[in-house]
């Protein structure tokens, strides 16, 4: 498998995609579901590909104070102002220094924008959907509510995120206390 | 014919026009309870049949049935108090406000695809009970006037019966009419072609006379009358270049096209459809428009009559009618028109509306089509993002052109980019004033719908109210007006419902019977201020802060220490009412609540004063627009903010002296008052070493002040306001962001809330 990633400055390129059945790109195609796939920390991670609005090298992030801890701040995407969320914070990885692989992925949930940071953007790739596992109760210290399930690859695990829920309102009021507790 | 099958853009037109047509009913209706009986009253009392009949017309047209037939029941009632069989008395003005209510409900229904509710059946009678089912029954149905007075209409002669599917033969009707609208406006081109100097206004009407005229000949398939307006067209299109001594000539053919026109209309009322040898009568108007002469022996043959001309240029038999006769059909269409005013028709009554909205410019006849166009709210926004990221880019040059002495190349290219540069920005401002400028509206649309608001409250409470509007006229951003609506209405309940005292009450204190309202808008540099004072009871001051006190809001010494207007202040708390009892009207300390944080919300300001017993005044000062704003920029630690300029009432270095400390709360001393200070270090969240440069930004809404203490003054610039309402990021004191020259994105300061806070750790503090 490649490595695909969009190298790009002021705009995004689409990800370019490497796949064996060359149809075209539904998230579920018959069966096969159409992932962007993630490193953070060192875990791997995938979304899919039709919630990705765009993939950016990292910028200039504005720190927004008396936000929730994980938000690293804003960005200025072509004129739009969307929040950035630190995935690593948010999944308590330890914190590595931004290294050129590192990009913010931008995507839309429930009609927000909302961009995330990664360490490393890896490919897009088709999954069979049938390979996709419940999943476990704990995945490496991610609260599971998170996970959408787990695919089983030859030589490795994907972990499918649910970003509904990783954007939800509940998460939000236990972070509203932690922010309004940051703030006083 | 049911909603579905039509065109929505048809009903959007007739939602909009109507919509617009029943606000000025409202308002026009409280103004005619307050007129005397007169030429006046009689005026405007025309005016409001002539809406709701176009009202009605539209309606019909669109096949809404139950609007259609309770506007009927409107406007007979209406029709009698214009023939002065019933008397404006405030029992029938409760009842044709309601029918109003009725409609703006209809249309909301209309326009959210809902079903039509029939009216409320007590309203019918009430209505009908107006009517009263004597004679008036006859001419309360003007809209058939058309086609129940054949005597006003001569026998067609050789006309062929119009063969037409029934839904296209129910419209026959508004074509007359509309036909009967262009007539008459033909005869008001000419005269204006006639005497004008400047003759383009004439030729633009009468291209789109030609037009409508053309539009509803080709649906009914007429293909004479669409020749005709083709011509009318095409008159219009060259008038300019038609030499002056072709005029006479020319005119007196458009006078021809017109009574043929007329004749058609009058057809068209008993289902013919007529036709002409017109080939002469358009080869010559094409000559004359084509700057040629005609030949000598068709000049000057017709003496000016119309009928001649058709004749000479072989359109009808020569001497088939005498222009005695023609003058007889004119004079009888002339009746036709004063029995049943009520034909006029949309375009009539809105220019109508127009023409008095304008003050009644001489102007004003050339109107509507013309001078406005309607555009889609959402192309002027994408218009105003792209000019707000004009804007940004603006900036960026300009500051490229500031640093651009550090760059080594020649002083020539340095002096042309500064220049190019200068003349970009001067460029930049006038377009966002240009496009700001066409979201801006008048005032009037907001206050025009008081009157109603403080007639209906004044007929409730038994009280005499004036509401005196200055300055409506005034414009400001679609979006300020929006966020105004409801405030002033709360605020005006208020002073209503509240502020004026029941007529006994009044006469008691040596006071005017009639309690007075003020609603004053006027323009304040880049603000709008718009103030409402009353001669009512005023505000108590001891109520009021034992009411506080009472609530918990203060203690009786901290209360002691607090300014009037600092009292004064608590109404606008959620929940604060020192009304006895809660009414239909206010009371339940609601409203001045909605009324502050709406104003704060676009970065307004509210003052209040009262003195007891004679009254009360709220000012209120918005700025022009909320998009783009001037702001300061400030540095605090490693990041930049934006302050708005006009919240910055001054900026000073606080010497240590000047600073002190109240129960933990820094204060600073500035001439004779002591302000909060907030470190705005401590705020932001600003980690890492402190610097020993500090400013105070004096800052202000209304009457408060507080000093937020900055490290660094960048400078002043034209901020683009981008909204920050993700959830994650909407909890700190920031009413949004903005995008730096360098592309950044800096936040802006919410100095209502942060002024809001230091207040609050003030009384903690005391």
């Amino acid at each position: 498998m490649t490595t695909a990633t969009a190298e790009n400055q002021a705009t995004a390129e689409p990800v370019s995609t490497k796949e064996t059945g060359g149809t075209a790109s539904h998230q579920v195609d018959g069966e096969l579901l159409q992932l962007v796939t993630f490193m953070v920390g060192s875990e791997e991670f995938a979304i899919p590909i039709l919630s990705v609005q765009e993939i950016n090298r990292m910028m200039q992030i504005t720190r927004v104070p008396q936000s929730p801890p994980f938000i690293e701040g804003v960005i200025n995407l072509r004129g739009k102002i969307i929040p950035v969320m630190d995935l690593r914070k948010r999944f308590n990885v330890e914190v590595a220094e931004d290294s050129s692989d590192c990009r913010i992925i931008v995507v839309e949930v429930a009609n927000r924008v909302i961009g995330f940071t990664v360490d490393r953007v890896n490919e897009v790739l088709r999954i069979d959907a049938g390979i996709v596992e419940p999943p476990p109760s704990m995945v490496s210290g991610i609260d599971s509510d998170y996970v959408q399930g787990v695919g089983k690859l030859d030589d490795r695990l994907l972990i499918l995120l649910n970003l509904n829920r990783l954007f939800s309102n509940e998460d939000l009021e236990s972070v509203d206390q932690a922010s309004s507790a940051a703030s006083v | 014919m049911d909603i579905e099958g039509l065109d929505p853009s048809l009903l959007q037109d007739f939602l909009t026009e109507s919509g617009e047509l029943i606000e000025k009913l409202d308002a026009d209706l409280v103004t005619l309870e307050s007129l005397d009986e007169g030429s006046e009253q009689k005026d405007l009392l025309d005016g409001i049949f002539r809406a709701l009949h176009t009202i009605k017309g539209a309606a019909s047209f669109l096949g809404l049935t139950v609007l259609t037939t309770f506007a009927h029941a409107a406007e007979d009632a209406l029709n009698r108090l214009r023939k002065g069989e019933i008397k404006v008395t405030p029992e029938v003005m409760d009842a044709m406000l309601r029918s109003v209510d009725v409609l703006r409900v209809m249309m909301e229904q209309i326009a959210a695809g809902e079903d039509i509710t029939p009216a409320p059946e007590d309203l019918i009678n009430q209505l009908h009970a107006l009517v009263g089912g004597d004679p008036a029954e006859g001419a309360a149905s003007p809209d058939q006037a058309p086609s129940v007075t054949p005597q006003a209409s001569p026998t067609v002669v050789g006309g062929t019966p119009l063969d037409l599917p029934p839904e296209k033969i129910d419209l026959v009707e508004f074509m007359v009419i509309d036909l009967q609208e262009a007539i008459g406006q033909i005869d008001q081109c000419l005269a204006q072609a006639r005497t004008a100097v400047d003759t383009s206004d004439a030729a633009h009407d009468l291209a789109e006379l030609g037009d409508s005229i053309f539009k509803t000949s080709e649906f009914f398939k007429l293909d004479a009358l669409s020749l005709m307006a083709k011509l009318l067209m095409s008159v219009g299109a060259k008038l300019d270049q038609v030499p002056e001594a072709q005029l006479g000539e020319l005119f007196v053919r458009v006078g021809a096209i017109k009574v043929l026109v007329e004749r058609q209309a009058d057809a068209l009322n008993q289902k013919m459809a007529l036709s002409w040898p017109v080939e002469t009568l358009q080869q010559r108007i094409e000559t004359l428009i084509g700057g040629q002469e005609l030949p000598d022996d068709v000049t000057g043959q017709h003496g000016d009559d119309p009928l001649k001309v058709l004749e000479l240029d072989g359109v009808i038999e020569p001497g088939s009618e005498s222009s005695g006769e023609a003058e007889a059909q004119a004079d009888a269409s002339q009746a036709q028109k004063d029995t049943a005013p009520g034909q006029q028709t949309p375009a009539d009554a809105a220019r109508d509306a127009t023409k008095k909205s304008k003050g009644d410019a001489p102007t004003a006849r050339a109107s509507l089509g013309e001078q406005t166009i309607r555009v889609e709210v959402s192309r002027l926004e994408s218009l105003m993002n792209l000019v707000g990221r004009l804007v940004l880019n603006k900036n960026r040059i300009l500051s490229l052109a500031r640093r651009i002495t550090e760059y080594d190349i020649s002083h020539e290219a340095k002096e042309q980019f500064t220049i190019a540069s200068s003349a970009l920005d001067q460029l930049t401002s006038e377009l966002q004033m240009g496009v700001m400028r066409t979201r801006m509206q008048p005032l009037a649309k907001l206050f025009d719908r008081y009157p109603r608001v403080i007639r209906d409250i004044a007929r409730a409470t038994g009280k005499k109210i004036d509401l005196e509007i200055t300055g409506k006229e005034t414009e400001v951003d679609k979006s300020v007006l929006e966020v105004l609506a409801d405030p002033l209405v709360h605020i005006l309940r208020n002073s209503a419902d509240h502020g004026i005292e029941l007529p006994q009450t009044r006469i008691g204190t040596s006071k005017k019977e009639t309690g007075t309202i003020h609603l004053t808008a006027e323009h304040q540099g880049s603000h709008v201020r718009v103030e409402i004072a009353d001669d009512g009871k005023g505000l108590d001051r001891d109520v009021l802060g034992k009411k506080a006190i009472e609530r918990g809001m203060v203690t009786p010494d901290q209360l002691a220490a607090l300014g009037d207007e600092e009292v004064f202040r608590f109404i606008f708390a959620a929940g604060f009412s020192t009304a006895e009892k809660v009414s239909d009207l206010s009371g339940r300390g609601v409203g001045m609540d909605v009324v502050r944080t709406n104003i704060a919300k676009i970065n307004g300001a509210i003052n209040i004063s009262a003195v007891k017993g004679k009254g009360t005044t709220i000012e209120i000062l918005i700025p022009l627009t909320v998009a783009i704003m001037p702001a300061m920029m400030v540095g605090v630690g490693q990041h930049l903010y934006a302050i708005p300029l006009t919240t910055i009432i001054e900026i000073v270095r606080p010497e240590d002296r000047m600073v002190h400390s109240v129960g933990g709360q820094p204060v600073m001393r500035l001439r004779n008052s002591v302000l909060p200070l907030l470190d705005m270090r401590e705020k932001l969240q600003e980690t890492g070493e402190k610097p020993r440069s500090k400013f105070a930004v004096i800052v202000g809404v209304g009457q408060q002040r507080a000093g937020l203490v900055v490290e660094r003054l960048i400078g002043q610039q034209e901020i683009v306001i981008k909204p920050l309402d993700d959830r994650y990021t909407s909890g700190g004191p920031f009413s949004g962001a903005t995008i730096r020259e360098d592309g950044d994105v800096s936040l802006i300061l919410d100095v209502i809330q942060l002024i809001r806070q230091a207040q609050q750790t003030e009384r903690a503090a005391a």
